[in-house]
């Protein structure tokens, strides 16, 4: 057995050698393969592994299931259950209200080690706090408290007690030795606390709070009750979390634990990010990588498969001979399958290194992260994974090719010529002679199938090439800035973005900042938003134009994608029987009305500037809808009453982003009044939002500006410019239009590569051929002519083909994708007609380069060559 | 008994009207031991018969019996065993694998058969032959009688029991010829083998015991030398 397996390796191993220049190509091949699986599943992977971290770190936490309400004597009993690997738990003492945190709620809380980690705040430099003083906060915390991170550094914390009873912890307070001062002055009582740092990490903006850890000494204060009584064991103010062994069936686990303890009460949530819709989510993510995938597979079939069938077809005298000699079938499979595995074992592994560094530096690239940095996985599934793929596509494309060596009979491989067996024509009735253009074209077809699979591979690359750059370049980047910014520039106040909603008192845009905004050297235009609320009730035709807009498959539609529905509902009732509800009065500059009226947002009347800015019109907000159907808003040309003032609506809009965006009412149905009215009605009214357009020239000034206000008065102030706008757009997209120019130009390099081995193999293969009919009389020329010919057949079909495929790929697949969204649709073929002259320019070197080399023998040479 | 015999061999090649039978109704019947030339003028059909008698071939219909074996009724692949360790062919063009050394080249078909060489056999053939100093030559380092040679220890590595070779001497001189034929005479009668070979030197078909005529695809006599 030994033996056997020697005679058939040394073949292997010898026959492969034989054959570097073809084995070169085939390894080329592979490593593309291989590669392209490789970066594939690498950002696949690395994408999961983001989306995992981004949504565990918006949960605030990486254990498995939590509650948030238990008490000590329930943590005990559910702790020793075996099912349990490991648990957290935490006291929550209050919230942090000192001003600089406005806008970022800072809990403060007890929490075990364990707990601190599960939650991404465990202090990555000192230590969590042991005793009453001492705290441990983020980055984030830290930064806006103005305080370095510097262990020792005092950190005061005004606060709001969390506890049910604290009216009676903050007497005992006072005896405490924590020193703890109250504000008794009215609820909720702000006490303020002194604390040294003891530990710090980095904040993470995308988690909804920031942890501030005390001691659980501290925590139990606040709760007035530092003993550890029986009773207060029972009291179920503390909050826990579990990790199980893995993240398979949470809440079933879940389900068993409370069961077994008996605790069948408690309310214990699975991590949202561990449940099936988030691997379903980031599976539907990652989908258009698996199509990636697959053509990457097809490209890699094509060009391996084409290697394969040519060096088979130029060997197989050799297995003739070997099968003569007495090799059977089987020896004669694994032979060539030999050859495969020596390729594979050379080229995959060089494939999974270049893919993985290619995948390493496209990882930040590519992916978009909100908060931490893209990393790029090192899950070993990559690698088995691509290496599997990239086995299985060389495995499958020497298939056929090894089977047909296999079935060659002994006396045919001696007679074998690189054709099709079997010409199924007989005759060709012609008697128009053989012009050298018509023996090109009668020699293409002599091998129909690698024609045609030369033509496939070549048009695949191509017309992708074409799909993916007109879907590009269809995106309208004014379009998509429409709707998210009108000026250079936009600033929201503080409170803009707070769950609670827009107040009306902050004043985030001071006169200062906006005086020193005019004062920059080339402000083109400013514009003011201000919002009030009134109370108001609506006309009967109002009314009206409600009740008949919200028919009951809109009310059904409605409650079934919006939580807040029943709210909704509600006030809905309440404002059609005519009784006063809040809505929202903006008072907007020029600039903002003209955007929010101009044409693809006006959905009924008409916009006159002039009338409008008289101060006796208002414009009326309706939902996002087509135009051309009744609104659930005033009628055009209604009058409505604002605090006492009249104004007639003389159109309805749409909403615009802009000038909507942040939180708002449930119920709202919004009227914009121009600016300097609305502060005749409401003259100390606080800017909500600042636009301004600023000269080229200006950008970097105003952008400074912006910042160091943010920065030294207004951490919360939201800066939207159109510049990090676009350049946001572009990170988001990159991804997918990098990936899509990239697959589509391995496919066409592969095709090309084809198309190279394709010719050169033609040629080489037909060198006596060639001596033949140079020997009855084709002169030099002639034959490098029909060579060329050959050539440019190829080029010229597969262009040709491409061409059309493409025209109707861009022409209709992609017209219908940029019919919606962002998009403004251009017939494009520029990556078509680009490869145009490199194709042709291939199609006549190749044929030239290899004919020089075929001179260097004389006709009879090449007669008489029996290889 | 006969160790080789054929029954109304025919084979064609093509269809209609541009069919060609290479060979008619061929009766043959070689004995253990005997040393038989095939002669024929090009397109004979000599060829053909070989390469039927070594079941390189199929017949369109009647049969070829090896031993108690008829070829026609083996498998592709056990056909191919059977052919590797029954008969030993001697090609014109020598079909030495060139990519392995003379030694290589001769336990082939034996490890290919998941053999071990009966290394001592092989060295009594291989000085035989006088190879001994060429074991380790690639073939394209050898002149032709050379190759040839190798090709004829090949051929008897395996103990077959019958040798087929197809104009053995065609490409070699006079000289070489010569010693070829004499060394396969040699090695046949040393190793009782049975000899079939084609040629179209009548001067080296009269080393044979027997000569056997082929004219368009049919035998034309038997002659006894």
């Amino acid at each position: 057995m030994k033996k056997k397996k020697t005679i058939i390796s040394t073949l292997t191993r010898r026959s492969f050698r034989q054959n570097k220049g073809r084995n070169l190509v085939a390894a080329a091949a592979i490593i593309l393969t291989a590669m392209m699986f490789t970066t594939l599943l690498t950002l696949t992977q690395s994408q999961a592994q983001n989306m995992t971290e981004m949504s565990l770190r918006q949960s605030g936490t990486k254990s498995h299931a939590s509650t948030k309400q238990i008490s000590e004597n329930q943590i005990e009993k559910i702790a020793s259950h075996p099912d349990i690997v490991s648990h957290g738990e935490s006291l929550v003492a209050g919230l942090a209200e000192n001003e600089g945190l406005a806008g970022r709620q800072v809990e403060i809380r007890y929490a075990t080690p364990q707990y601190a980690k599960d939650a991404f705040a465990y202090p990555t430099t000192g230590a969590m706090p042991a005793n009453a003083d001492e705290i441990a906060l983020d980055t984030i915390t830290l930064q806006r408290l103005g305080i370095p991170a510097e262990l020792g550094q005092k950190v005061s914390l005004k606060w709001v007690s969390e506890s049910p009873n604290v009216s009676e912890s903050s007497d005992g307070s006072e005896s405490s030795e924590v020193p703890v001062s109250t504000n008794a002055s009215e609820a909720p009582e702000l006490i303020t606390s002194e604390f040294t740092l003891c530990g710090w990490w980095e904040g993470n903006l995308s988690s909804y709070a920031s942890m501030a850890w005390v001691s659980e000494d501290f925590a139990r204060e606040a709760f007035g009750n530092p003993s550890e009584s029986v009773q207060e064991k029972d009291a179920d103010i503390w909050m826990m979390a579990v990790n199980f062994s893995d993240t398979k069936h949470i809440d079933e686990k879940i389900g068993t634990i409370l069961s077994d303890t008996g605790l069948t009460d408690l309310e214990f949530n699975a991590n949202l990010a561990y449940t099936q819709e988030m691997q379903s989510m980031i599976f539907s993510e990652n989908l258009p990588v698996y199509g990636g995938m697959l053509l990457v597979f097809l490209a890699g079939y094509l060009i391996i498969f084409n290697v394969f069938q040519i060096s088979i077809a130029s060997d197989i005298q050799f297995y003739g001979k070997l099968k003569t000699l007495g090799m059977t079938a089987k020896q004669l499979r694994k032979i060539i399958r030999g050859h495969a595995n020596l390729l594979s074992l050379i080229s995959i592994p060089a494939g999974l290194i270049l893919g993985y560094i290619l995948g390493i530096l496209l990882v930040p690239a590519l992916l978009y992260n909100v908060g931490a940095k893209p990393q790029a996985s090192a899950d070993p599934l990559i690698f088995i994974g691509s290496a599997v793929f990239a086995y299985i596509t060389v495995m499958i494309s020497c298939l056929l090719p090894a089977r047909a060596a296999a079935k060659v009979s002994p006396m045919e491989a001696l007679r074998y010529t690189d054709a099709e067996p079997g010409m199924k024509r007989k005759t060709k009735k012609s008697k128009n002679g053989a012009s050298v253009s018509k023996m090109a074209w009668a020699n293409l077809w002599r091998n129909k199938k690698r024609t045609i699979l030369v033509l496939c591979s070549l048009t695949l690359g191509l017309v992708l090439m074409s799909f993916f750059y007109a879907k590009n370049t269809s995106f309208d980047v004014e379009k998509y800035l429409m709707d998210l910014t009108i000026a250079d520039y936009q600033i929201d106040d503080a409170t803009n973005s707070l769950p609670s909603g827009y107040d009306q008192e902050s004043s985030t845009i001071s006169e200062e900042l906006q005086n020193d905004i005019l004062a920059l050297k080339n402000v083109e235009e400013t514009a003011r938003l201000y919002s009030h609320q009134i109370d108001y009730s609506f006309s009967s035709t109002t009314c009206e134009n409600m009740v008949s807009y919200y028919t009951e498959d809109r009310l059904e539609e409605f409650a079934s994608y919006d939580p807040t529905f029943p709210l909704w509902k509600e006030i809905f009732d309440s404002a059609t029987a005519g009784n006063p509800v809040p809505i929202t009065v903006y008072g907007a500059d020029s600039l903002l009305v003209k955007a929010a009226a101009s044409s693809s947002y006006l959905l009924n009347g008409t916009f006159d500037e002039e009338k409008f800015s008289t101060g006796d019109y208002a414009i009326a907000i309706g939902p996002t809808v087509e135009p051309g159907q009744d609104l659930p808003v005033y009628s055009v040309g209604e009058t409505v009453s604002v605090e006492g003032r009249e104004f007639t609506v003389m159109a309805v809009v749409s909403p615009l982003m802009p000038i909507t965006s942040g939180f708002g009412p449930v119920f709202d149905i919004p009227l914009i009044i121009p600016a300097d009215t609305f502060l005749s009605l409401w003259p100390d009214s606080n800017v909500r939002k600042f636009y301004l357009n600023v000269g080229d020239d200006t950008m970097e000034e105003a952008a400074t500006l912006l910042e160091d206000y943010k920065n030294t008065s207004a951490p919360d102030m939201n800066i939207t410019s159109r510049k990090t706008m676009v350049e946001q757009y572009e990170a988001q997209t990159r991804a997918a239009s990098v990936m899509g120019y990239a697959i589509s130009l391995i496919i066409a390099l592969v095709g090309v590569i084809n198309f190279v081995n394709s010719m050169v193999t033609a040629i080489i293969s037909r060198k006596r051929e060639f001596a033949m009919i140079q020997s009855i009389g084709m002169t030099k020329r002639q034959l490098r002519q029909m060579l060329t010919f050959e050539g440019l057949y190829y080029a010229g079909g597969s262009l040709a083909v491409s061409y059309l495929l493409s025209a109707f790929t861009v022409g209709v697949v992609v017209r219908a994708i940029a019919s919606d969204g962002f998009s403004t649709f251009h017939f494009t073929l520029l990556p078509l007609m680009v490869c145009t002259p490199v194709l042709l320019i291939f199609a006549v070197v190749i044929p030239y380069l290899c004919f020089k080399n075929l001179e260097k023998q004389s006709i009879v040479e090449r007669l008489r060559a029996i290889d | 008994m006969s160790i080789l015999n054929t029954s109304n061999l025919t084979k064609q090649y093509g269809h209609e009207a541009n069919m060609v039978k290479a060979l008619d109704n061929v009766n043959i019947s070689i004995e253990e031991g005997e040393f038989v030339a095939i002669i024929g003028t090009s397109g004979s059909g000599k060829s053909t018969l070989l390469n039927m008698l070594g079941g390189l071939d199929r017949p369109t219909s009647g049969t070829v019996r090896v031993d108690k074996f008829e070829l026609g009724k083996l498998k592709d692949e056990d056909l191919t065993v059977f052919r590797r360790q029954r008969i030993g062919f001697i090609f014109q063009n020598y079909n030495l694998v060139p990519i392995l050394n003379v030694y290589e080249n001769i336990v082939m078909p034996i490890q290919l058969d998941g053999k071990t060489p009966d290394e001592l056999f092989i060295q009594e053939v291989v000085s035989l032959l006088g190879l001994q100093k060429k074991l380790y030559s690639m073939p394209n380092t050898l002149s032709g009688g050379q190759q040839q040679r190798a090709a004829i220890a090949r051929a008897l590595a395996s103990k077959p029991a019958i040798i087929l070779a197809d104009e053995p001497t065609g490409n070699l001189d006079t000289k070489t010829s010569n010693e070829v034929i004499k060394l396969l005479k040699v090695t046949s009668r040393q190793f009782k083998q049975t000899i079939v070979m084609i040629t179209h030197n009548p001067e080296i078909a009269a080393q044979a015991d027997r000569i056997i005529h082929i004219e368009d695809g049919r035998v034309q006599e038997a002659v006894t030398a």
